[in-house]
């Protein structure tokens, strides 16, 4: 005899994830029928399986569990559940937001460096970069996409290896393009300001989404960009290729080095500059990638979303704000 | 930890963020004449110092932006009102003719990311 039960499910964050879960539920022979209703955030079973509701969301949940979703007969416990979460997410998130541009304004990073570029001044110069304001769009870009890539639990490892290392090459390849044509590639302002404003926008969509305004119809605003995740998680060009982007990221530090390597005069020297400087700046960004990982695999996973949502959202506004100010469109709100 | 706990503690950062953006002691103006030549001298390191500077219109007016082993952001240089866009050479002087500034037109410039600013103003 066919029955109809109707589940909540939890952690449908995408459009495809109705694909998914109606695939996996197909796959078991006593389920006749599936329909996902993602606005909802419920699942319709026809099944001729004699089992009870609560018996059927178990087996199914089991199913499906492995691609992060969970099938339940009461849906209130979650809520209050994320609601509490959220709400020490936010302050979490704005200490160090707070910590971070206590930081810049204390004039710690502003060290007296000599007044030629070496590869060791590079190294250093990374370093410093990686924890100044730099961060805002490089930095935040890392953590969003990275936490957004752990969410959604692919072999990230892989992933940020093979980002990491494009932007090492770039670094070094496009340094010593810079070094041996020089001026040839000017380095335009208003090309990474729309580029830094892109960065804003990907950040404040994965910052919202992480922290999770879209709970209740997160998939609208996403087809074209999680289109674009997929592929990320997918192939191997895509993180590399992204790797290789940031070189032109609007970054003070990562422009004067960019300078450093066309008065450089060399190939060499300029690949050994800019190779320097992505060394340097190397540390603190792959601990935001791995560190997300492994925060993304334990126990405070959810909490750790959501607080870097929020960290993400702070910066993705500061750099739009930024951004805008910097093409002339609005005036400079602020000057940290 | 409860709601109520979280929102004082959310205010009291908000609070924070928004003192570090919004403070900034005045710093020394640094504005001489020479032989009838206006020039306004600003430190470009970590931001731009001073950032309000009140000057004199109607007379030619140079900006000399000084350099110190400057790297990050305030290197790269952008002033829309006079069409410069450049990045500063981490340690020198630069100098920028404003030509014969206007009163009341006040001057902006931005580093290429924008989260530094200064601004000149003409009376």
């Amino acid at each position: 005899m066919l029955k109809t039960y109707t589940f909540h499910v939890s952690g449908t964050h995408c459009a495809a994830c109705k694909i998914l879960i109606e695939d996996v539920l197909k796959e078991q022979g006593f389920v006749k029928r599936v329909e996902v209703n993602l606005k909802k955030e419920t699942v319709e079973i026809e099944t001729d399986s004699g089992q009870g509701a609560e018996e059927l969301a178990e087996i199914l949940t089991a199913k499906i569990k492995p691609h992060g979703y969970t099938l339940a007969l009461e849906k209130k416990e979650q809520e209050n559940k994320n609601h509490d979460v959220l709400w020490q997410a936010i302050p979490i998130g704005l200490l160090f937001l707070a910590l971070f541009f206590l930081l810049q304004k204390s004039g710690i990073l502003n060290l007296g460096l000599g007044d030629q570029t070496t590869p060791t001044t590079g190294i250093i110069i990374g370093l410093i970069a990686s924890v100044s304001s730099c961060l805002a769009i490089v930095g935040g870009l890392v953590l969003s996409l990275s936490a957004k890539i752990s969410e959604d639990n692919v072999s990230d490892t892989k992933i940020f290896t093979l980002f990491h290392a494009g932007r090492l090459a770039s670094f070094a390849i496009l340094g010593g393009a810079l070094g041996a044509i020089g001026n040839v590639i000017g380095i335009n302002f208003t090309f990474t300001a729309i580029l830094g404003l892109l960065a804003a926008a990907v950040m404040i969509l994965l910052g919202l989404n992480l922290v999770g305004v879209f709970a209740k119809n997160k998939f609208t605003i996403h087809s074209g960009i999680f289109n674009f995740f997929r592929r990320i998680e997918h192939k191997t060009l895509t993180p590399l290729i992204l790797g290789f982007a940031t070189f032109f990221l609007p970054c003070g530090f990562t422009q004067s080095m960019q300078v450093a390597a066309i008065s450089s005069g060399s190939f060499t020297s300029g690949l050994l500059i800019m190779s320097a400087f992505a060394l340097g700046t190397l540390p603190m960004l792959a601990f935001l990638s791995f560190g997300s990982a492994s925060f993304a695999h334990g126990k405070h996973a959810p909490l750790f979303f959501k607080s870097a949502g929020v960290v993400v959202l702070g910066l993705g506004i500061f750099a739009l704000l930024a951004g805008l100010a910097g093409l002339g469109i609005i005036n400079p709100l602020f000057s940290i | 930890m409860s709601k109520a706990v979280a929102i004082i503690i959310i205010i009291a950062l908000v609070a924070v963020v928004g003192i570090i953006f919004m403070g900034g002691g005045a710093s020394a103006q640094k504005v001489e004449i020479k032989d009838g030549v206006q020039y306004i001298t600003i430190d470009a390191k970590g931001g731009y110092f001073p950032k309000t500077t009140n000057a004199q219109a109607g007379i030619p007016t140079k900006i000399i932006m000084k350099t110190n082993g400057t790297y990050d952001c305030s290197a790269s240089l952008v002033i829309r009102a006079v069409g410069f866009q450049k990045i500063l050479p981490q340690t020198g002087e630069t100098e920028i003719d404003l030509g014969i500034p206007q009163a009341g037109v006040p001057l902006q410039g931005v580093c290429g990311m924008g989260m530094y600013s200064f601004v000149v103003n003409f009376s």
